[in-house]
């Protein structure tokens, strides 16, 4: 499958997503009831999810990148595939009004959510910006702290990704991801589906070999903090047993 | 889109220096504008405050 032609079907899936009230994350499917009770189960306590806009919490992430990151006052963080803006906001109230996050989407339409629900809801220290996280608008050294959540498994490029990723870090600054991986090899015909690319399944790596990556894009002390296989009744039986998601700590 | 901001950001397609042209502000947010890369002559649109920085690559 080509990369053009994979950017274009998750921006297609994400853009509706956005424009969706209600969403869930298909291949999970466990928020499709009860979308608080999802960030919850993923690692969101329930103190942070009051603390932050109701509208920005769409169900799609696999973790809670900014609990592991130990964010401080005054840090620069950039989110990598921010959607409507979740981790953005919990990172804004963590690193305070001396700090700044920023969000970048290549969904225009998620950008635009998590835009409003920033201007509706006055926060200043945040900015989103429509932008592919392979060719990242940002100079480099300018990062303090890059989170991430269930959205490198998207990238057809993952490499490319990190690579960029560890280009805008200052030096000793840390990424903190949370990202589905497969254990072991999927089958072919899962791979080669386009609807499986951008329910996260297809373009997942083995757990190995993401970790490897990170570690080739540059980055040292690649540790994983802890990890969830996926087991849910709705899942397809191939895939059973073979998703997990990991938190991955990283540092430049 | 704050003014502020514009320090970190750099050309997504060459990682060149851009430059900001304001067509419209309100409240020190910039409403309508354009980046430009002065090295691979890129525009980037900024339209209803919200800057496309999306490869021109890609």
């Amino acid at each position: 499958m080509k990369i053009k032609e994979i950017k274009k079907a998750v921006k297609k899936r994400y853009a509706k997503f956005a424009r969706d009230n209600i969403s869930y994350c298909p291949t999970c499917n466990s928020a499709k009831n009860n979308i608080t009770k999802q960030a919850e189960s993923i690692g969101y306590s329930a103190n942070e999810l009051k603390s932050i806009p109701e509208s920005a919490v769409l169900g799609l992430g696999c973790g809670n990148p900014t609990a592991l990151a130990e964010l401080k006052n005054g840090e620069i963080v950039l989110d990598l595939g921010s959607g409507a803006g979740i981790d953005v906001f919990l990172a804004a109230n963590k690193v305070g009004e001396s700090g700044h996050v920023i969000g970048v989407d290549m969904t225009e339409e998620m950008i635009k959510r998590a835009e409003k629900i920033a201007e509706d809801n006055n926060y200043k220290n945040v900015e989103f910006r429509v932008g592919e996280i392979e060719n990242l608008p940002v100079k480099n050294n300018t990062i303090d702290v890059i989170i991430s959540n269930c959205v490198i498994n998207l990238s057809p490029d993952k490499l490319q990704t990190f690579k960029e990723a560890f280009r805008v870090l200052k030096s000793g600054g840390r990424l903190m991801v949370s990202d589905l991986v497969t254990e072991g090899f999927l089958p072919e015909d899962i791979k080669k589906s386009f609807d499986a690319w951008s329910e996260c399944v297809a373009g997942a790596l083995e757990k190995n070999q993401y970790l490897d990556t990170i570690k080739k894009a540059g980055f040292h002390n690649v540790e994983i903090i802890s990890q969830n296989r996926y087991s849910e009744k709705e899942m397809d039986d191939r895939l059973t047993g073979k998703i997990t998601s990991i938190k991955v700590r990283a540092y430049k | 889109m704050k003014k502020e901001i514009i320090k970190i950001l750099c050309c997504p397609t060459c990682k060149g220096e851009l430059s900001l042209t304001i067509e419209k502000e309100e409240k020190g947010e910039i409403i309508t504008g354009m980046f430009s890369c002065a090295q691979c002559h890129c525009n980037y649109p900024i339209i209803d405050g919200i800057p496309n920085l999306l490869s021109q690559e890609s």
